[in-house]
């Protein structure tokens, strides 16, 4: 119980200010979104998931401002799933990836954004179309509606994007409005925050630690 | 060679592996190499770092155990006809040497196909429910038919209140674990013994079990007992496939033992040191490796790191480039420590280009930012020491030469410290270059081990000669030892020649091994 009390703490002690979370069914590209934005580059050779996640902080130029992302790069198999929420408890980010040559991807960034709605209110999601580049070359491949998911994201609040990790198309663009985003909403949130742990309320802080860790 | 008998377990080794203490004392002053537990050449100083307590024996001792009140099942006979479904009407001349080399996981791979039945060793894991979990090739859904034969093997022995556990025909062994919730087949062309095949099974059983906790594995099997457990292990075949790999080509998972990166002994001290300085409270193992390699691994006192779950480490570590990518933090179940439950180990390379990867194992699920400040300690205390310099000198030439211990017959050699349960080899020599002869002086070495350690009739030597190189294998109760020479030298010089490499890994065993492992 005590360490569990604690936990909320550790979890966001790092010097980053915004905690990203990118989530999605595996396979569709997470990591190579990741790579393409911090390490610039694009990895051909045979696929490798995820194992558990992978975290990168990265610092990003907002205006006269260097905000420090802490992106997490959760494992897209439902292994892990269980443990998906210690990743995304205390994002301020999450995004939601899709393969645009794959419907049932959708459905899986569906689940997500329902988890996210009801586990994390303050997340700002953005949806995330990869491998944009493959319909590009024929657009016969593409399985899901631009427009439908732009409807989808106005309905829920979410910013929406296409991006390609082969061509780096639109990633940049991503990681800056993400970075963009919370800089806007930096100070109310941080007001917010520092009351937020009390450990001399003991009700609260169990209740805090049994929404977000089950 | 059907109806091989197998009498359970024969206790021939002295169960007893602690270090002698008023031995240790003897060895520091004599340079003749103790043949007694805790005194040969490599034994830890302090306490032991791994738990040993029957290494080899400990994998296999488990699975006789529940065999042992029954009667083995030879139905060589009666089997012969569902045998057929698994390895083909007839059987295949010595295909041995020319299906190694398509050791890639071909998927595709027709199922029904003559090459597909000609692999020399095929691994499956099936549901108690007789449904496919994994195969070494071809596709699991392709064989459902045969793992439900399989299952019908298991059940119709069991209906009789037996246990099904090998089938000899045809120059064929099959090999049955049962391991509820969970059944595991080996079929296998090679000459390797049942016990053999069977520690070979129980290492998949491990690392399916390392991805999901027994626990977990029994919940789901209790709820649905037809579930298709490829759903929770989609993404993680390569693992498996890979640890197939190295029981074919990594003498440590033969040895139960694990093989240190050569190091002066002083800057592995201060590597130690600054591990053992960046210590958290929820951290139970920090573990440093180069590649395939140890260089140090530090506990937390009172806990002990099996040979087998650091070997599931290697192999996590090593099949994956995803560590590569930023700091790693997965859940993973250490199953010679606790079958029930996850740890979560912080997985990172020291440098992006570098061969050292760290490995910090917690406790707590939430601890990673904890396990990253441990590591940027640990780093930044390594970089400001000469001994980081040392240690990034040793890793480019991670191995040497066996030239160095002057035999000139000499080409090869693995020698198991069982008291660390550490061993150390040099480089393969020229004539074993190929991938091809490098797997076939394994093989060499793995008939060695398995003769040494016959369940019923064990050796404690063996010399056996050939046109392409003579061998000699030695077990004692502190080490076990196998050589390979020109096929040109005699017995009488092969046994010289152990005398003579025994004093010189005396020498060296500072550099080649961890004599003094730490606790926080």
């Amino acid at each position: 119980m005590t360490s569990r009390l604690s936990l909320p703490v550790t979890m966001s002690a790092m010097r980053v200010d915004a905690k990203v979370v990118m989530l999605g069914k595996e396979s569709v590209g997470k990591t190579s979104l990741v790579e393409r934005y911090v390490h610039h580059r694009f990895l051909v050779g045979p696929y490798q998931n995820t194992i558990g996640a992978a975290f990168v902080a990265k610092p990003i130029q907002v205006g006269e401002k260097v905000i420090t992302l802490g992106i997490w790069d959760t494992a897209g198999s439902e292994r892990y799933e269980a443990m998906s929420r210690i990743y995304y408890r205390g994002a301020r980010a999450a995004i939601v990836c899709y393969d645009l040559t794959d419907s049932s991807s959708f459905q899986r960034a569906r689940f997500w954004v329902k988890e996210l709605q009801n586990c994390e209110e303050h997340c700002k999601i953005y949806l995330c179309g990869t491998k944009s580049d493959l319909i590009g070359g024929d657009r016969s491949l593409r399985q899901i509606d631009y427009h439908d998911t732009q409807d989808f994201a106005d309905e829920i609040g979410a910013l929406h994007f296409e991006t390609s990790s082969k061509t780096g198309n639109n990633v940049d663009e991503l990681f800056q409005r993400v970075a963009e985003d919370y800089n806007s909403t930096a100070l109310q949130y941080m007001t917010a925050e520092e009351t937020g742990v009390d450990l001399g309320q003991k009700k609260d802080s169990y209740f805090y630690s049994c929404c977000h860790n089950n | 060679m059907d109806g091989e008998a197998h009498k359970g377990t024969v206790s021939w080794e002295d169960g007893t592996l602690a270090p002698v203490d008023h031995l240790r004392s003897e060895r520091a002053d004599s340079p003749t190499p103790g043949l007694v537990e805790g005194t040969e050449p490599g034994a830890g100083q302090k306490s032991a770092m791994f738990v040993h307590a029957q290494s080899f024996e400990d994998l296999t001792a488990e699975a006789e155990d529940e065999v042992r009140r029954e009667a083995e099942l030879d139905k060589s006979g009666e089997c012969a006809e569902g045998l057929k479904v698994l390895v083909g009407e007839k059987t295949i001349e010595e295909q041995h040497n020319n299906d190694i080399t398509s050791e890639s996981r071909t998927k595709e791979e027709d199922v029904t196909g003559e090459a597909w039945r000609s692999h020399r060793k095929h691994v499956f894991v099936l549901s108690e429910a007789g449904k496919p979990i994994y195969t070494r090739y071809g596709t699991e859904e392709a064989l459902s038919s045969t793992t439900g034969v399989m299952m019908a093997l298991v059940s119709f022995v069991e209906a009789e209140k037996n246990i099904i556990r090998s089938i000899h025909a045809d120059g064929c062994k099959v090999v049955f674990l049962s391991k509820s919730p969970l059944v595991l087949v080996g079929v296998s062309r090679t000459c390797q013994s049942d016990k053999e095949l069977l520690r070979e099974l129980q290492y998949i059983y491990y690392q399916i079990v390392s991805l999901l906790t027994l626990t977990q594995l029994n919940h789901i099997f209790q709820h649905k007992q037809n579930y298709d457990l490829r759903r929770l292990l989609a993404g993680s075949e390569y693992l498996t496939d890979n640890l197939l790999h190295r029981l074919d080509r990594d003498p440590g998972l033969l040895l139960s033992a694990v093989t240190c990166l050569p190091l002066a002994s002083s800057a592995r001290d201060m590597v130690s040191s600054g591990l053992q300085a960046a210590k958290s409270k929820n951290l139970v193992f920090s573990i440093l490796l180069a590649g395939d390699r140890l260089v140090t691994l530090v506990r937390k006192k009172d806990q002990f790191l099996h040979h087998i779950d650091l070997h599931l480490v290697f192999n996590l570590v090593g099949s994956s480039s995803s560590f590569r990518e930023g700091e790693g933090w997965t859940p993973i179940c250490l199953p010679k420590f606790n079958t029930a439950g996850f740890f979560h180990a912080h997985i990172s390379y020291l440098e992006p280009a570098s061969e050292l990867c760290l490995i910090l194992v917690s406790t707590d699920r939430e601890d990673f930012f904890n396990m990253s400040d441990c590591k940027r300690r640990f780093l930044e205390r390594l970089s400001k020491r000469s001994a980081y310099q040392a240690l990034k000198e040793a890793l480019k030439c991670p191995s040497y030469s066996v030239a160095q211990v002057g035999i000139p017959e000499l080409r090869h050699f693995l020698y198991k410290s069982k008291s660390s349960g550490l061993y150390t080899s040099p480089e393969f020599p020229e004539v074993y270059q190929s991938d091809k002869e490098q797997e076939r002086l394994m093989g060499l070495y793995q008939d060695l081990h398995s003769s040494l350690h016959h369940p019923s009739r064990p050796l404690r030597s063996f010399y056996r000669c050939s046109e392409t190189e003579n061998l000699l294998a030695w077990v004692t109760s502190g080490f076990e030892l196998y050589l390979c020479f020109s096929p040109l030298g005699t017995k009488a010089l092969a046994v010289s020649a152990v005398n003579k490499l025994l004093k010189w890994i005396r020498k060296e065993e500072d550099r080649l091994f961890i004599l003094s492992p730490l606790t926080y």
